[in-house]
């Protein structure tokens, strides 16, 4: 049974699309096309084999199928077009994450973990283009694709950490000492997919421990690092595929211009980056509702053994909640992306000062002076500003609100449609019923990364409900003009943010 | 009827708690990960009991206990592991189903299994000799004996030669829940089959095959309780452990909330055999409790590990495992909608499902 396509085109059931600036509907359709065929071709025909053998030895990892999709443009969609990559934003990662989900979630989520790890180093700016991104555009179409992972959670802080205000309270137990030329990290990460295979982590860490949400600072860490351990991988209920890891950090030494935006900006990264990356989530599970629905629907079509359900009136009616669960899911993921990319974030990624250094050849952005301009304190501190002045506090905590709507009812309905797929089915259907187990298994996890629903739906409340503002901008500082002192951030800095409430847009 | 006393089941029920707690819950990750070594000990452990045939009277070795008390007992055993708890269930339908002179050539120690099947579709039975497929047979791989059990307008029970050419019996290695009953296709041939249940065999009512399906059903609600009264145990005790901002995470209203409704399922447990008003009662009465405690069994586990969060989601902890072991539940011996369908159909047409 193939998966079917859909009747109407994107841009038909998203008339928004149309007028989205930062999005070519005929573009993105013809993005979900080469997902679809990737998904047909490469992930589902391995998608129960793989599921088996990670469950016997959780870190097997199939290359081969990185490389598949690195062929197929699923490594680089989010880099910047500077850079090499495809430029997409959030709509464009959350149309391929269903088709991709629609036939595994577990080999979606290597793609999927890869592109969260990219996140951070985009609002780094142009400073980031000719760095990793286009070492991991380079390595692509390789024998040896890079991978990349981001690392918030710890043992003892996993909801904490999402949170700016929970962050305050959380266990934090990891620690970026500072020390000349940069820092040495300590600690734990936990759960974090992709850790054992990554080449590169976006990694999210305290430089002071005793004020973990104001010194919490990202960081770019090249795995091959001494003192970078990968101390275990988990044994998963499902989404086998992309194994998570338990990563141990040993004094791993990070420099300066690693230091993904600024020092103490991690907090407010963290907000940005979960707005960009739960719709894509919201669209893992809807899916993942949609691979049963579909394999549901296909037996019950072509499986002798299902002669007559389909005339049953109780099964039409399961069929039809499953497409409407579906269908609304779908409307907000994407409701959730296009108001990220056109309202929330667009003007910055689009912004004429982004757009003039695009034009500026990647060989002189890496000569020695105009590189360490990019990564002068007085750039990332520009680069903070143009965020205050294309976009505002109360924007972005809408869109989280609103992406985080689309997680939790997502990963609720994903939930909702495998179990009852698979209550169709029974224990009797036979090889569906494998595919329809998985897709159960694996739908769980979509209720509880990316932020609990419940966490999620305190978002909801907050942002919509409330109509609060959370402090998710980095501040503004004043830009010195001595710009490359290496001096340590004002820890202190994110008390006077954004004091004039509306995001900085003076 | 069962002829034991109070006390005796109170008793009964104690050893089953002390061995789920002692035996079964330390070796339950063994045996969902398909260890037969696990499960040879624990079967070893059941029969010294005498739970493999609880419902059989002393004449054949039995423990001769009620149906009440075999749900009490396999409720406890749940909680320890539900596989477990299953195999028992299942051992107990199929010896309860055979005749006197068969039962006495059932060795001792040995593990029976009950396969409901479908006839027509699944199944065919003529003149001694049956041909078809039973697709995910819980209990059947390994099994010493086995029953087949046509649920159809006229059901039937027939023993069928696991040992016979023209029976082949393959595990199923997907089978995602209730592992310790280790599922298997069987796919027979022209293999010779005998015809069971006399209802001679004493220690229990005489048992129909509706009636022996409906005691498959309260076993199964039993089950399901004892997945559940474990899930709430398990996520109690975590959400009093962990902390998040800055307090235990049992003093969040989004945890709370979830435990509390674990706890109203608890409560809200329909006893399947509480009630001996008539079998025609009890088995729509199974029917309910079928549904209502694997319905209830599936949320309480799914909100478990959710309490958990991304640790619940690890195999290691033990919790997703219940969340597998429930959605079995919900669907054996049927669909909980095809349930609900018996259920109406007995309405329908005033009899008994």
């Amino acid at each position: 049974m193939r998966t079917m396509t859909p009747e109407r085109s994107l841009s038909e059931q998203f008339p928004r699309l149309a007028h989205n600036g930062g999005v070519d509907a005929g573009e993105l359709e013809r993005l979900r096309l080469r997902a679809h065929r990737f998904a047909e071709e490469q992930v589902r025909p391995r998608a129960l084999d793989i599921d088996r053998r990670a469950g016997e030895d959780p870190s097997w990892f199939d290359w081969d199928l990185v490389r598949a999709g690195g062929e197929a443009g699923m490594l680089g969609l989010l880099i910047p077009k500077p850079a090499g990559g495809g430029g997409g934003m959030a709509t464009q990662a959350a149309v391929v994450m269903e088709e991709l989900c629609a036939a595994c979630p577990g080999i979606a989520l290597i793609f999927g973990a890869h592109a969260l790890g990219i996140s951070p180093l985009l609002l780094g700016g142009p400073s980031q283009w000719d760095g990793v991104l286009a070492e991991l555009v380079a390595s692509e179409h390789t024998s040896e694709p890079q991978l990349m992972a981001c690392a918030i959670t710890e043992p003892e802080a996993g909801t904490d950490v999402e949170d700016p205000d929970l962050l305050r309270l959380a266990r934090i137990t990891s620690h970026a000492r500072r020390v000349p030329g940069g820092f040495r990290l300590s600690g734990t990460k936990r759960f974090i997919s992709n850790g054992s295979v990554a080449r590169w982590i976006t990694i999210l860490m305290p430089t002071d421990p005793t004020a973990a949400a104001e010194t919490w600072t990202c960081f770019l860490v090249d795995t091959r690092s001494e003192g970078f351990a990968v101390s275990r991988v988990e044994h998963k209920m499902g989404q086998r595929a992309c194994p998570a890891a338990e990563l141990t950090f040993d004094e791993v030494f990070v420099p300066d211009e690693r230091i993904v935006g600024r020092e103490g900006d991690g907090a407010a990264a963290t907000t940005i980056v979960l707005a960009c990356s739960r719709p894509p989530v919201a669209a893992i599970a809807t899916g993942i509702a949609r691979g049963a629905y579909e394999r549901v629907l296909g037996w019950l079509r072509e499986d002798p053994a299902a002669k007559g359900l389909l005339e049953r009136q109780h099964v039409q009616l399961a069929l039809a909640g499953m497409e409407e669960e579906i269908h609304l899911a779908r409307q907000l993921y994407m409701d959730a992306a296009t108001e990220l990319d056109h309202t929330a974030l667009g003007d910055a990624m689009s912004h004429p000062a982004v757009r003039a250094l695009a034009h500026v050849p990647a060989s002189i952005r890496g000569r020695a002076p105009v590189r360490g301009w990019l990564h002068s304190e007085r750039t990332r501190d520009a680069t903070v500003a143009l965020l205050h002045r294309t976009t505002s506090e109360r924007a972005v905590t809408r869109s989280l609100a609103l992406s985080s709507m689309a997680k939790a009812r997502g990963g609720d309905v994903a939930m909702r449609v495998t179990g009852a797929a698979l209550e169709l089915a029974g224990l009797r259907a036979g090889p569906v019923r494998a595919e329809l187990e998985k897709l159960w298994r694996d739908a769980k996890l979509t209720q509880i990364y990316e932020g609990t629903n419940q966490l999620n739906r305190i978002e909801v409340y907050r942002g919509l409900c409330q109509a609060g503002t959370i402090q998710c901008l980095p501040p503004l500082r004043r830009i010195h003009p001595d710009t490359d002192n290496n001096a340590p951030a004002n820890a202190n800095a994110r008390g006077h943010a954004s004091a004039n409430g509306n995001g900085g847009r003076s | 009827m069962s002829t034991t006393s109070l006390a005796e089941r109170a008793e009964i029920r104690a050893l089953a708690r002390e061995l789920a707690s002692r035996e079964l819950t330390p070796r339950a990750a063994a045996l969902d990960a398909g260890g037969q070594d696990a499960l040879h000990e624990c079967w070893r452990l059941l029969v010294e009991l005498g739970l493999d045939r609880a419902l059989l009277d002393e004449q054949h070795a039995g423990a001769g206990l009620g149906i009440a008390e075999l749900l009490a007992t396999i409720e406890e055993l749940a909680v320890g592991d539900a596989g477990i708890a299953m195999s028992v269930l299942l051992c107990n339908t199929a010896l309860a189903t055979l005749a006197g002179e068969q039962l006495a050539g059932v060795a001792a120690g040995t593990r029976w299994t009950l396969a409901p099947a479908a006839p027509g579709t699944e199944l065919t039975l003529s003149d001694g000799r049956c041909d078809g497929r039973i697709a995910c047979a819980l209990g059947a791989y390994d099994a010493d004996g086995l029953v087949i059990l046509l649920d159809g307008p006229a059901p039937l029970a027939w023993t069928l030669d696991v040992s016979a050419g023209g029976c082949e019996i393959e595990r199923d290695l997907a089978q995602m829940g209730l592992r310790a009953a280790p599922a298997a296709s069987i796919e027979a041939t022209g293999v010779s089959c005998v015809p069971a249940l006399d209802g001679s065999n004493g220690g229990s009512a005489a048992l129909g095959v509706a009636d022996v399906l409906a005691l498959l059903r309260a076993g199964t609600a039993a089950i399901a309780h004892g997945i559940t009264r474990r899930a709430h145990e398990m996520a109690l005790e975590y959400a009093h452990a962990r902390h998040q901002g800055g307090v235990a995470i049992i003093e969040h209203d989004a945890v709370s909330d979830m435990l509390s409704a674990m706890a109203v399922r608890l409560a809200c447990w329909p006893q399947p055999a509480a009630a001996p008003a008539g079998l025609a009662t009890e088995r729509a009465h199974a029917l309910a409790a079928k549904i209502t405690a694997t319905d209830a069994a599936v949320a309480s586990t799914t909100d478990a590990v959710q309490v958990f969060g991304g640790t619940g989601y690890m195999v290691e902890t033990g919790i997703e495992k219940l969340m597998r072991d429930a959605k079995y539940c919900q669907l054996f011996p049927e669909p909980n909608w095809v349930a609900h369908d018996q259920l109406m159909r007995s309405q329908r047409s005033g009899r008994a499902a």
